[in-house]
């Protein structure tokens, strides 16, 4: 029963963060707009009364993205396909496997992630001058990181799976705002897709127009987390740490010099996204796909608050860390691996995606099954 | 005791006196040597490139109040336009043409923004540029002052402050009119009145036929969209909901204008320095840049 511990998200029951004031949507609180929302969702059920709406959500299974299957093979099966082969991965869950099933949540693995190995990474801004030595070192566990950005074909299963209806999925101070995190119809979904769906020919390019609550709860939907900055460096930067705790580190994925052939910045590709396995030359060491351009990615720090040259800054909100630049990052010093800007939590841009991390200690090992437990 | 001194001949200071050189923007005589137009202050080179290269350029005003994002704009855009083999590319004719864009994207390399224009008219940036495009084969000769805000202002309540304004807005064929929309976005209507005077400016220039400034292209361009994201997927109605006595009279009065939105960072915060607080760029992310100029030269062309 583990399996099913670690997909059951059918107990939302948002106790403790009732609006007691008028909302604004003719005076309805914002359960009322977020259930009007489940039950216009085709694949809701809409059997439940409008005058039910002023009660609190329960979220329908169906609705959580929980496979209605009762087997353990068509459960893994569909996981498979959403591309949540992380949580079947889970320690507490691969002992649940057949040896093959195991296997093929393995290969999936293999394939979307990265490894990067454990060790010292510099922090500091190479031209910032106030930084002292040895302060902005940090050790990162082992980890592995998605090859590519994660991708609009990737992002609507979680929409079509009825993502943005679990609430245990986000986090509680968003749940007030979940339900204007619609698309340019109104439905749930990317900003700038349309009936929940994403611009004709760009099944791969990377997901835009979410904020940063949308990349975490899609994360957790798939059993993964977003990078912290020190992570995301590691990746990209891809340091060797020398004698004295002395760390060499590139500038870019692919050496130290600026080389927009390598990258989907301003004035080097289309003017705006491209698919996320286009720019191969520009991979990191590790095996990572478009670290810098096409889109800046969300990791989950926040933004420290000083520029390029040290200085503190006085921030108009709480700003979250986005790194590698984008399509149309014009100055090569700020798409490169140790530049961070900040973004407000809340903004969904065009050019801001997101790929997911997992530490290598949520990755179970094969546990060798004759009898397979079965739902 | 004897001292040595030059002193120009008689002769030559009269031959300079008598060959004078009209002044591109105002039509005033000058000397030959002169590096700027004694009466309004535009730069001679102008006049003396349009001279030498038998070229007449046109002239594209750029308006808009304090701070709306003029020299950010024109700075970014020459910059742009210079680098990139796109639908539009920018030749700079003479080195200060390369001033404004230097300074401009310098400064934003640095993570600031470029200091305002000074008022006074000798230190403005001109810039006389060839505009090619894949489209069309011929270039188009093109001059963009970048005027302060302030002294434009001068100009609106007080004529003739700034003998230079008159003279070029009259000889100007099209014009981009800077709008600060993370201002309007705030509710404050001075955007609104400042643009409603601008508006009620240029209509009353006298020219007449196809001169008529009701029929010469004007782009708005909305800067700071990057601080109001509605603003791009809609401009127009932005600025009808946001500038509702602007909107009223550029409906009213002028044929040919169109709305745009443009934003050159992607994010703002604040820095504090012995002046006070400002404001700098956290990413550069041009955004809207090319467009609008983009059609100023397509109507100039048509």
């Amino acid at each position: 029963m583990q399996l099913l511990h670690a997909t059951d998200y059918s107990v939302a029951q948002p106790t403790g963060h009732h609006d007691d004031a008028p909302a604004k949507n003719g005076g309805r609180s914002w359960w009322s707009r977020w259930a009007a929302r489940l039950v216009r969702r085709p694949s809701a059920p809409t059997d439940e009364p409008a005058a039910a709406l002023d009660r609190p959500p329960v979220v329908p299974a169906q609705a959580a993205g929980v496979a209605a299957a009762t087997d353990l093979p068509t459960l893994v099966e569909g996981m498979l396909e959403q591309g949540r082969y992380c949580l079947l991965l889970r320690p507490q869950i691969t002992a649940s496997l057949s040896t093959e099933q195991y296997g093929l949540a393995r290969d999936a693995l293999e394939r979307a992630m990265a490894n990067v190995p454990a060790g010292l990474v510099d922090l500091s801004r190479r031209d910032a001058e106030s930084s002292a030595e040895g302060e902005t070192l940090r050790h990162v566990e082992p980890l592995m990181l998605d090859r590519y950005q994660v991708t609009n074909r990737q992002f609507r299963q979680f929409v079509v799976a009825g993502g943005y209806d679990v609430l245990p999925l986000w986090d509680a101070e968003v749940w007030p705002v979940l339900a204007e995190f619609v698309d340019l119809t109104g439905t749930a979904g990317p900003r700038f897709w349309r009936s929940g769906r994403y611009p004709s020919g760009e099944d791969d390019h990377p997901v835009v127009g979410i904020n940063w609550y949308e990349a975490v709860a899609y994360s957790r939907w798939v059993g993964k987390r977003l990078p912290t900055d020190s992570e995301w460096v590691k990746a990209a930067a891809w340091p060797v740490c020398l004698a004295d705790n002395q760390v060499s580190q590139r500038r870019f994925p692919w050496g130290d010099v600026m080389d927009r052939g390598r990258c989907n910045v301003w004035g080097s590709g289309p003017g705006r996204t491209a698919a996320v396995t286009q720019f191969s030359t520009g991979v990191s060491v590790g095996g990572v796909y478009q670290l810098i351009g096409n889109v800046w990615e969300w990791t989950s720090g926040d933004f420290d608050g000083v520029d390029a040259e040290g200085e503190p800054l006085d921030l108009p909100t709480m700003l979250k860390t986005i790194h590698g630049g984008a399509f149309d990052t014009y100055f090569e010093h700020q798409a490169c691996c140790d530049f961070q800007s900040g973004e407000n939590p809340l903004s969904r841009k065009h050019n801001i995606g997101f790929r997911c991390a997992l530490s290598r200690c949520d990755v179970g090992t094969a546990v060798v099954r004759t009898n397979p437990l079965t739902l | 005791m004897l001292k040595q001194v030059q002193q120009p001949l008689q002769s030559m200071l009269l031959i300079q006196q008598a060959n004078q050189v009209a002044c591109y923007i105002c039509g005033a005589g000058n000397t030959y040597d002169v590096e700027l137009c004694r009466d309004c202050f535009a730069p001679m080179a102008l006049a003396h490139q349009a001279a030498s290269q038998k070229v007449m350029p046109n002239l594209v005003a750029a308006l808009g109040s304090s701070a709306a994002g003029k020299t950010v704009y024109l700075g970014m855009l020459m910059d742009m336009l210079s680098r990139q083999p796109d639908r539009l590319q920018a030749f700079a004719r003479g080195a200060f043409s390369i001033n404004l864009q230097q300074a401009a994207a310098g400064a934003l390399a640095r993570g600031e923004f470029p200091e305002k224009t000074p008022c006074e008219p000798d230190r403005w940036n001109w810039v006389h540029c060839q505009i090619r495009s894949h489209a069309q084969k011929t270039p188009l000769e093109l001059i963009l002052p970048d005027m302060p805000g302030e002294a434009l202002l001068e100009e609106l309540d007080h004529p003739h402050t700034y003998r230079v304004v008159y003279p070029l807005l009259a000889k100007s064929l099209g014009v981009l009119i800077f709008v600060d929309a993370s201002r309007l976005q705030s509710g404050s209507l001075d955007e609104d009145y400042f643009t409603m005077k601008l508006l009620s400016y240029l209509t009353e220039i006298q020219a007449g036929g196809r001169h008529d400034w009701s029929r010469r292209p004007v782009a708005f361009v909305l800067t700071k969209a990057d601080e109001c994201e509605p603003c791009f997927d809609d401009p127009a109605t932005f600025v009808q909901f946001r500038a509702p006595g602007f909107w009223r009279q550029c409906r009213e009065r002028f044929r040919n204008y169109r709305f745009f939105a443009a934003g050159v960072a992607g994010g703002c915060a604040y820095r504090s320095t012995r002046y006070g607080r400002v404001r700098v760029p956290l990413r550069v992310e041009p955004r809207g840049i090319v467009e609008p100029f983009e059609w100023i030269v397509k109507q100039l062309k048509s």
